[in-house]
């Protein structure tokens, strides 16, 4: 039987800027990333098919199961939207 | 003969030869807002990416299926006489359901999780008219708004497809509609084209709250969707004891083509054995796998979304027009393209022309109409199975039936067809500016 619960928001922000990160292809430390660094600019690349990838390495990494409409009829501009949505969210694991 | 219907789907990621080369960002049109918007299920984006190879089918989604599936699949003797062939041809007819093709299958699944996700209106752009048709019978049956905007010369052909759309509830837009900027900005009268009807349901979608944009074909959770058929055919060629050693199937963007085809490769790869041979079959007029590039491509005539690698004849490329408007897109599926650059994919570029005979033969000796579309994969699987060469069985997809296109079998039988192949120096000016796939060492 699955198990609902929440995330604790630093946990889930160590995994998000470590995704972030990969997904740019940087090799800078993922705690060196500010929470409020847009995904688009000039430090990060996220385009929106590899944001979306992104969605399964952070449900491997927190070992959970985020919900059906985490990503419908959303808009993100920094890494803070990211964290504060996938916190937010009650999941399973 | 089995009554047996899926309960999951199989995802041949997990078996690809090299992992599908990943998405670039399209170059910032000026004053970029740099936001990420998305407006997808968290499910359809695992099915895209994720390399499980087993998904479950939602309990609602099978019940739906159980009302057509199993699709029939039978040894076509009658067919098979006529075309000279030389090893047995079996036939699985995907043409049997209201929306009259396999779009079917991906709709359901997409239209219940939209659902599932909050969703209140889908919309899309359809070719030929059959994934707008099949969109508008599953939102129906899940509960959603339906809108779609359909490539004009083709609803134009066949205006029964707009109205049985409109009779499951949908609302329909002949494409060019002059309603969304791209469709202002193209220029109707150098052709219509699938990617136009596509782009301006990605603009519509886009503007408006609760709204969502969906797509039958070229994505890869789509042809996660269509596995049923290949799952289904396989265990239907079991029954017969028949060996297959090559499985055809028609190529707009690619999915019945995978929905085929593919669960025979996951199988084999599985097993480390070699698998049979499968064929592409596009149009002569839109001949991506056999004369385009390797190369990231726009998916849709507003560029907005991610560029593809794909195999194309170029987005700007100005396809003829013809009857079988489900196979007139520029380029196929990435997933699909991916197995074509590996090599696990062969292609075969078939006119118009021999396309409808091959329907007009299975008409004939098999009572089976087949869409245009499906004449293409037939007149391919006809040419194999008469080749000297020919070893094994072939299996080919029917993808859908033909009766609403029956203006185009009348022309065919008219004397009237004109194929249109691109010129090479044509082809080439529509890829210059495209930036080609790398290839690995």
């Amino acid at each position: 039987m699955p198990q609902e619960l929440s995330l604790d928001r630093d946990a889930v922000a160590t995994v998000v800027k470590k995704v972030v990160v990969a997904e740019s292809r940087l090799s800078l430390p993922p705690d060196r990333v500010r929470d409020d660094e847009p995904l688009v600019g000039d430090l990060l690349n996220v385009n929106s098919l590899g944001f979306v990838g992104m969605l399964v390495r952070i449900e491997d990494e927190l070992d959970v199961t985020l919900p059906d409409d985490l990503f419908v009829g959303r808009s993100f501009r920094t890494v803070r939207d990211l964290i504060d949505v996938v916190t937010a969210a009650e999941v399973q694991r | 003969m089995t009554n047996a219907v899926p309960t999951r789907w199989r995802s041949v990621l997990p078996h690809l030869s090299e992992p599908l080369p990943p998405d670039r960002t399209p170059p910032r049109s000026g004053a970029g807002s740099g936001e990420i918007k998305i407006n997808i299920p968290t499910e359809l984006i695992r099915h895209s990416v994720s390399s499980r190879e087993y998904w479950d089918i939602p309990a609602p989604v099978v019940e739906r299926y159980r009302q057509y599936r199993p699709t029939p699949l039978w040894r076509a003797r009658g067919f098979e006489e006529a075309v000279g062939a030389r090893v047995p041809v079996y036939v699985k007819n995907e043409g049997v359901n209201i929306s009259g093709s396999h779009k079917l299958n991906t709709a359901l699944a997409q239209a219940y999780y939209y659902q599932k996700a909050g969703v209140k209106e889908l919309v899309t752009g359809t070719g030929a008219g059959q994934w707008g048709t099949a969109m508008a019978a599953a939102c129906a049956l899940f509960g959603l708004r339906c809108r779609v905007f359909m490539v004009e010369s083709s609803l134009r052909r066949k205006p029964y497809r707009g109205v049985l759309m409109r009779m499951l509830g949908a609302e329909v837009h002949a494409s060019p509609s002059g309603m969304t900027k791209v469709s202002a900005t193209e220029n109707p009268a150098a052709g219509n084209s699938l990617s136009l009807a596509i782009g301006e349901a990605v603009e519509y979608a886009a503007e408006h709250d609760q709204v969502a944009f969906c797509i039958g074909s070229g994505e890869t959770y789509s042809i996660l969707h269509q596995s049923v058929i290949g799952l289904e055919a396989q265990e239907q060629l079991a029954e017969l004891d028949a060996g297959i050693g090559t499985v055809v199937g028609c190529v707009g963007a690619g999915s019945n083509f995978g929905g085929i085809a593919l669960p025979f490769h996951a199988t084999a790869r599985a097993a480390g054995e070699p698998g049979p041979r499968l064929v592409a079959a596009e149009s002569s007029s839109t001949p991506k796998l056999t004369r385009g590039v390797y190369a990231y491509d726009k998916t849709d005539a507003t560029g907005s979304g991610p560029m593809e690698a794909m195999y194309t004849i170029g987005s700007d490329y100005r396809i003829p027009d013809a009857h079988t408007a489900g196979l007139r897109f520029h380029g196929a599926a990435k997933l699909i393209s991916a197995m074509r650059h590996s090599g696990d994919v062969d292609a075969m570029a078939v006119s118009q022309a021999d396309a409808l005979d091959a329907g007009r033969l299975l008409a004939r000796h098999e009572s089976v109409l087949p869409a245009p579309e499906s004449g293409h994969a037939l007149a391919a699987a006809a040419r194999i199975a008469a080749s000297p060469e020919a070893t094994g069985g072939v299996l080919v997809c029917v993808s859908g039936h033909g009766y609403l296109d029956l203006g185009a079998y009348e022309h065919f039988l008219a004397g009237g067809l004109e194929d249109q192949s691109p010129p090479d120096e044509a082809l080439a000016r529509a890829v210059a500016g495209l930036i080609r796939v790398e290839t690995r060492p």
